[in-house]
């Protein structure tokens, strides 16, 4: 990005002209990752782990915070706290990749002990070599700034000043209540996961969730695939597959949820094929008709910004981002379900699922590669800006009937899920992060 | 009978497998499987190892019925895979090929592979594991019954499909 450049130029956000653009740099100017890092992911909450996936006293995940390795990990008191994935001494890494259970946490460089509040509790040798009295205080593990959770999604903030995280969540926690299932169901990780690597920016592939647009022509091979083999193999139950989002016209809606958050729903053509169908008459004791079509009609989506994105259109999953690099970035994911779910619907969910998703799907790999060549054409300076005015006029701030039979008010709502409502809402956040760097003029 | 005949029939039955692959003959690759074919790719776990109880744990692939791998074809062959059009060229290199048991009609058998596939898009990329199949005796030949396959790396470069693993 030259010097004289600003970040709200490569944002060209003029509603009144019908005009929202990005520049293409923000995918491929290592100066604007660096920025990121210390605006936007070493400063603000971030998704890290699911509570599903630290149970017990002594459960740790490791994950990282922008550049900076993290541990997350269940204490004695069933408190939930976050420390760099650093020795107190000389740095080691702590924890190994991903997840375990220890009593105690022993840097397998030099040996230093830690408990999990994070306090230094033994040194090898060490009345010997060090002055008199050796502080071991010194050596104690800081604390990340703020870790808290909602539903479950353990979120934390490498910064003190953020304002709390359901403030923060805003619109996404109505949609949060009632993934997957809604309480007091409790929610499990399936054993099993996937990391993956992509050779793109992160905000490619952070834009290709929100982006129903492209769904019928990207995926519309994983319908023709699906087709096949129900033809020839027959499907009943849940273990029939709903493709028809991606060939049908169907309701849909979208939403900028505020804070860079995003929504879409659309209905299912065939919402019996889901496994949350077969507790429809059971939700229907406990909610209104209009919150019971969103659980079991409604093929959801949810971004929370900026890593963290949520959805049950062909099966139920979370996935986290990261970046590596300007042009590189780690995707991990898990499939998220009802604890105690009768087998053969927990089979149904994880046979959609891999269809779908994973770097071995019949639909994610297409998305990679989408995203792949997406960045390369980042460096087409000479036709730089990408347009996403789609849905432009037509959105309108506050909440439509679906969102008020949930209750959650968005920034802005349209009545289709392949406008781009969502997508400028995650650059308008973006913009507002990058521009409160210190010491950087805003534009 | 594990007999020097039985191995190499074996090994030229997983070796035809794999040219089949890599010359894209996606019929006569088909043509290996039972119509009841499980087709299998365990998943990574967080604590370390791999799934071991396909229905109820995540899988990379698990694919129950030579339908669901025809369903992969057809993708490829729909032209609108951006991730398989053209799909990737690859070289598999199957070793270490062993009988672990046999009975009048099944055979156990594990090998090693390494696959070397090249696409304009990803370049080239090299995969790796183990393969253990259950093979049907079909008349002079075998059918599969079932194919397991392990990964070496527990991080995807990319992403893979059945041709290329």
């Amino acid at each position: 990005m030259p010097n004289s450049a600003s970040y709200a130029d490569l944002i060209d956000d003029r509603p009144q002209d019908g005009i929202f653009r990005i520049h293409r740099s923000i995918y491929n100017d290592p100066s604007i990752l660096e920025a990121e890092y210390r605006n936007i992911f070493e400063r603000g909450w971030l998704f890290l782990c699911h509570e599903a996936i630290i149970p017990k006293p002594g459960d740790y995940f490791t994950t990282h915070m922008g550049r900076q390795p993290v541990f997350v990990i269940r204490k004695e008191d069933g408190k939930i706290a976050a420390y760099p994935n650093a020795c107190g001494h000389r740095g080691s890494l702590l924890l190994k990749p991903r997840s375990g259970n220890t009593k105690s946490i022993t840097c397998p460089y030099h040996g230093f002990c830690f408990d999990p509040e994070g306090r230094c509790v033994s040194a090898p040798k060490r009345a010997t070599g060090w002055p008199a009295e050796l502080a071991l205080t010194q050596f104690d593990l800081q604390p990340i700034a703020r870790v808290d959770s909602y539903r479950g999604f353990v979120f934390g903030s490498l910064t003190l000043d953020v304002p709390s995280l359901t403030e923060h969540l805003g619109g996404a926690t109505a949609l949060m209540d009632i993934f997957v299932a809604p309480a007091p169901q409790p929610l499990e990780i399936v054993s099993g996961y996937s990391i993956y690597e992509t050779a793109c920016n992160w905000k490619v592939m952070h834009e290709n969730g929100p982006d129903a647009y492209h769904a019928p022509v990207v995926h519309n091979n994983f319908a023709a695939a699906i087709a096949h083999r129900e033809k020839r193999a027959g499907a009943s139950g849940f273990r029939k597959t709903d493709t028809g989002r991606l060939t049908a016209r169907i309701a849909s809606a979208s939403y900028d949820l505020g804070n860079g958050h995003t929504a879409f729903w659309q209905e299912r053509p065939a919402p019996e094929a889901f496994p949350i169908w077969g507790q429809r008459e059971a939700l229907s004791r406990r909610f209104t008709p209009g919150q019971l079509a969103w659980m079991t009609e409604r093929g959801r989506h949810v971004t929370v910004f900026p890593n963290l994105l949520m959805n049950d259109l062909a099966s139920t999953h979370l996935r986290v981002y990261r970046p590596l690099g300007v042009d590189r970035m780690e995707t991990i994911i898990w499939c998220i379900a009802p604890v105690g779910e009768p087998a053969e619907a927990r089979a149904a969910r994880l046979r959609k699922f891999e269809d779908f998703f994973l770097p071995s799907g019949m639909a994610t790999p297409d998305d990679v590669a989408i995203a792949e060549a997406a960045q390369q054409a980042s460096w087409a300076h000479a036709s730089p800006w990408s347009v996403l005015s789609r849905g432009l006029h037509s959105c309108h701030e506050g909440p439509d009937d679906a969102a008020r039979e949930l209750g959650f008010v968005p920034q802005l709502s349209s009545d289709s899920w392949d406008h781009e409502v969502a997508i400028r809402g995650v650059y308008r956040r973006w913009l507002d992060m990058m521009v409160r760097e210190p010491g950087r003029a805003n534009a | 009978m594990l007999d020097a005949q039985l191995q190499a029939e074996v090994a030229d039955f997983l070796y035809r497998e794999a040219r089949l692959l890599d010359q894209q003959r996606w019929k006569e690759w088909l043509d290996l499987y039972a119509e009841d074919a499980v087709f299998w790719v365990p998943a990574p776990r967080m604590s370390g190892g791999y799934t071991d109880d396909p229905e109820l744990e995540l899988n990379y692939i698990y694919i129950l019925g030579r339908a669901g791998l025809e369903a992969r074809i057809v993708r490829i062959e729909t032209n609108s895979s951006m991730a398989s059009t053209p799909p990737p060229r690859t070289c598999h290199l199957v070793t270490g090929v062993t009988i672990e048991n046999a009975t009048a009609t099944e055979i156990r058998a594990a090998a090693s592979w390494q696959v070397v596939s090249f696409s304009e898009q990803r370049g080239q990329q090299l995969r790796s594991g183990s393969y253990d199949y259950l093979l049907r005796r079909a008349g002079s030949s075998f059918l599969i019954a079932r194919k397991k396959i392990v990964l070496v790396e527990h991080v995807i470069d990319g992403y893979f499909d059945v041709y290329a693993v």
